[in-house]
């Protein structure tokens, strides 16, 4: 009988995670809460640097993870260790028996509407991240307008804000914003694109040719300055202050479309899954790893695994290279217990 | 704008406010430029709704004008502050309501220092000590006086004897409401709703039929910044801000400002007539101005009080144009009258702003 | 750490307002003053943060700590949790204390403000009264001040006030026997210290700039130089 893994959520790492399980002879069975595979990046349209489809990434994902038992709209009640293995107790009563818990379990994204004064679901025109990918993956929202004259980006909603409750960075969104920024200009060209960031975190591979093509190309505007309030005036129009902080001077800019960057914070589920495995949690808020260099996928307690965003803010090649990491350990505990 | 909006964060700043036996404390600015309105704050309290508001003669300015004029130092401020409080202990009373905003915003401030930085309360209490041999409990809850009108708003519509009903347009009145700064701006849980979209003078305004109106520069400072306005040379600042809340809130074309804090219906009342002077420019209609009222007023009018008893004739704009939007009686002869209808003239007349 | 910083660390409004400025400018996009005057938040805490004591002696000096008016804005938005206006609240004070304040024309402003409301404060009980409000001081106040002052018994006894008199009620006379406890207090406490620093400070300058304490005092109420606002020539 081959040893079975338990993995928790299907998301980018929950997937690939048991693709190479399959791939190594092990058993793995994914329970996912939501009613579908893939994660926030399943409601994503282009992923950057490349502006590859994320349906492509998932569609692919799924295929090689489909020789995986998969439990969707599900969730674990309860997990408790055995001598040689864990047991999981499922919603719908089922319990199953597993050698290694992997816990995939991802992040949340930051609810816009704790910014108050940027008027999330209170203004007319105003938006995140999430909305914006599913517009451009086709779907309709009467928030934004036919021909916006001009669009802005908040960078940081709700990331490096003691009063939001997350002082961390999410390490995304300023990549994020620079691609939609150059998507949104895209679909009109005859708008001017404003980005309030404070500072611009293009670390990986390629990033900054985007902010060079963004500036070049596209004529997107950087203004740095963290934007302090956002109102309506009596056209529905949006009213944003910030200070320039580059010259020194407090700006008020009037724009049609107004894009929040939510940031990733850990998934509220984040301590209650904790103490189902008996996991730590980090001061961050997100699950604590065994060190944060060499062993970010180990939890420190035997048989349970961490992969992606629960550990802290992850890209998809880090998710993607963490998950086959995290895979193999689980691998050689199971075969090294044996 | 999306409503349902504002009433999910309201719902996160719900500040528990007690219901009765208050101990009440007066504002410097209140009693000197709309004493009438804390008269009907006391009258409404204890005479109509029947509660336990108690005051006594003993108690002084918190001294948070010269506070943050940056007169004195901050030891002192506090320390005037817990004679406050001690006399507060002495009549038996744990709530502590304020009439000021700046007040509230300073015992405030000042209970959340003492509660981080616990050896400098035991200063002030040596302090205190030394100098006039008081001791103090701190109070349970502070709250402004608008919390407790916003708390009773209920009973106060269920006597109303007037709607705030536009009866020219059958409309609910266009209300814009001005919050104080040191309400909630420091510390947001400390005001209903918290800091960006403040409940407290909303919540009067419509559960009494009124509709409030929403603008830009809504949340912005009035300009008063003490020092800013108390010396001459630097009124600039004051009147330049005021402006620009007028200038935004035009289009909107409200009928009136409603606003908690003393200060505040000074000024949006009297750069109103200094811009009409200066500029020729009024924001009201043929020439009139836009009244802002306080809480007190607005509360003491749907009560159907007189409005000279009111104290709407101490406004520089004229609220007649208010008045007779909302169906108010009123006898225009009366207006200036002094006491027992003594005749003691009228104030002259502005050049530009009119006024009655 | 210089001794100017060392002080101001002793101020719980600088233990307040200051831990660590990453120079988003949130507070100076909200500021009132920002917008009209030649001043910006950001920069002066992140002046101060960096704890060198001659920027921060010119500080003291100048007349940019006194443009803010203390409405806070900036402590509602601030994402470090910082209060811009709790440290300039904290500079004003410092530069009060040193007697750097008779250095700019803004800061000479302290001696008709200490004076004043101290003077209601010690000899009435209130920051602001009736009687010592003259209406030459304030012609904003308009025609209809004018009136109320011209007839204070009148228009403030039919208001419901109890003015100037016994017991409890607006505007009362409040005992002495409480005005001499404001008066230990400030005693007790370093206020009345303030107040006669802020005297003596205050009349040296006048005596530089060839001024009698009359004339200085009518002087710092009301002269305003070009320059303070934004939108004026250099």
């Amino acid at each position: 009988m081959k040893e079975s893994v338990i993995i928790i959520g299907g998301g980018v790492a929950g997937l690939e995670a048991a693709s190479q399980l399959l791939a190594l002879g092990l058993s793995p069975v994914i329970i996912e809460r939501s009613d579908h595979l893939g994660g926030h990046v399943a409601e994503w349209y282009r992923l950057f640097p490349d502006l590859s489809p994320a349906q492509d990434l998932i569609a692919r994902l799924v295929d090689s993870a489909s020789g995986a038992r998969i439990y969707l709209e599900t969730e674990i009640s309860r997990i408790n260790a055995l001598k040689d293995g864990y047991s999981a107790t499922l919603n719908n009563g089922d319990v199953l028996f597993c050698k290694a818990v992997l816990v995939c379990t991802g992040f949340h994204l930051f609810e816009a509407a704790k910014k108050e004064e940027y008027g999330y679901g209170i203004y007319d025109r105003v938006i995140t991240n999430r909305d914006l990918e599913h517009w451009f993956g086709g779907a309709e929202d009467e928030r934004i307008t036919d021909n916006p004259k001009a669009i802005g980006f908040v960078h940081c909603v709700g990331s490096r804000d003691v009063k939001a409750g997350n002082t961390q960075c999410s390490k995304v969104c300023c990549m994020t914003a620079i691609k939609q920024a150059i998507e949104l200009k895209e679909k009109f060209p005859e708008s001017e694109i404003y980005c309030f960031y404070m500072d611009l975190r293009l670390f990986g591979k390629k990033y900054e040719d985007f902010y060079i093509s963004a500036q070049k190309d596209y004529g997107i505007h950087f203004i740095r300055g963290r934007v302090s309030e956002v109102s309506e005036d009596i056209e529905g129009r949006l009213l944003v202050k910030a200070e320039d902080t580059l010259s020194g001077k407090p700006l008020k800019v009037r724009l049609d479309l107004l894009v929040l960057m939510a940031g990733m914070v850990c998934h509220p589920q984040t301590a209650r899954i904790a103490s189902m495995v008996r996991a730590e949690v980090d001061d961050d808020g997100f699950l604590r790893s065994r060190d944060n260099i060499y062993s970010i996928v180990e939890s420190g307690r035997k048989g349970i695994f961490f992969a992606g965003a629960c550990t802290g803010t992850k890209t998809v090649p880090e998710t993607v290279a963490e998950a086959r990491a995290a895979a193999l350990s689980a691998y050689r505990y199971i075969k090294g217990n044996a | 704008m999306i409503y349902q909006g504002k009433q999910k964060i309201w719902s996160d700043y719900q500040k528990e406010i007690p219901d009765n036996h208050w101990f009440y404390v007066r504002s410097c600015i209140r009693q000197n430029f709309f004493p009438a309105s804390e008269k009907y704050f006391v009258k409404i309290v204890r005479d109509v709704l029947g509660k336990d508001l108690f005051e006594t003669e003993h108690h002084t300015t918190c001294g948070g004008i010269a506070y943050h004029s940056d007169t004195i130092p901050q030891e002192t401020a506090m320390t005037i502050v817990a004679r406050q409080f001690s006399l507060m202990k002495e009549a038996g009373y744990k709530n502590l309501v304020t009439s000021c905003i700046t007040s509230f915003g300073n015992y405030c401030e000042i209970l959340e220092t003492w509660r981080e930085f616990p050896e400098l309360e035991a200063r002030i209490r040596e302090h205190l000590w030394k100098a006039c041999r008081r001791e103090f409990d701190k109070p349970e809850y502070v709250a402004h006086a608008s919390d407790v009108i916003y708390k009773l708003r209920g009973e106060i519509a269920e006597k109303a004897k007037i709607r705030l009903v536009n009866r020219e347009t059958g409309e609910p009145l266009r209300v814009v409401e001005h919050i104080g700064c040191h309400y909630s701006k420091m510390f947001p849980h400390k005001g209903v709703g918290g800091a960006e979209y403040p409940c407290v003078l909303s919540g009067m305004v419509e559960s009494w039929g009124g509709k409030v109106i929403d603008y830009p520069e809504r949340r912005h400072c009035c300009g008063f910044g003490f020092r800013q306005y108390l010396v001459k040379a630097n009124r600039g600042y004051s009147v330049s801000n005021t402006h620009k809340k007028f200038e935004s809130m035009e289009p909107f074309h409200p009928d009136m400002i409603i606003t908690n804090c003393p200060g505040c219906p000074y000024f949006l009342d009297r750069w109103q007539y200094v811009i009409a002077e200066q500029t020729g420019k009024t924001y009201g209609k043929d020439g009139y101005g836009i009244p802002a009222l306080t809480y007190e007023e607005l509360a003491g009018l749907v009560l159907g009080y007189d409005p000279w008893d009111l104290g709407l004739q101490v406004h520089q704009v004229a609220a007649e144009p208010l008045l007779d939007k909302l169906g108010v009686a009123y006898d225009p002869a009366k207006k200036y009258l002094g006491l027992n209808e003594k005749d003691i003239m009228k104030p002259g007349l502005p050049t530009v702003l009119k006024c009655c | 750490m210089g001794k100017l910083y060392d002080e101001l660390c002793k101020d719980y409004r600088f233990k307040e307002g200051l831990h660590t400025c990453i120079n988003c400018g949130t507070c100076t996009a909200i500021c009132p003053a920002a917008e009209f005057y030649r001043y910006d938040p950001r920069k002066i805490v992140d002046t101060v943060q960096r704890k060198d004591d001659a920027e921060i002696e010119a500080l003291l000096k100048s007349d940019t700590i006194w443009y803010c008016g203390e409405c806070m804005s900036c402590v509602t938005r601030c994402p470090r949790k910082n209060g811009a206006g709790l440290v300039i609240m904290a500079l004003r004070n410092l530069s009060a204390k040193l007697g750097y304040f008779t250095c700019s024309e803004k800061g000479r402003q302290l001696y008709p403000l200490t004076k004043v409301l101290n003077g209601n404060v010690l000899n009435l009980g209130y920051c602001v009264h009736a009687s010592t409000f003259a209406y030459e001081d304030h012609p904003e106040s308009g025609p209809v001040f004018e009136w109320v002052l011209n007839h204070k018994e009148d228009v403030y006894t039919r208001l419901g006030a109890n003015y100037g008199g016994d017991g409890p009620g607006a505007l009362r006379k409040i005992p002495q026997e409480d005005l001499d406890e404001l008066k230990a207090i400030y005693d007790e406490t370093g206020g009345t210290e303030r107040l006669e620093l802020v005297e003596k400070y205050s009349l040296e300058k006048a005596k530089e700039m060839g001024m009698t304490p009359e004339e200085y005092l009518k002087y710092t109420f009301t002269h305003c130089s070009r320059g303070h606002f934004n939108n004026e020539e250099a």
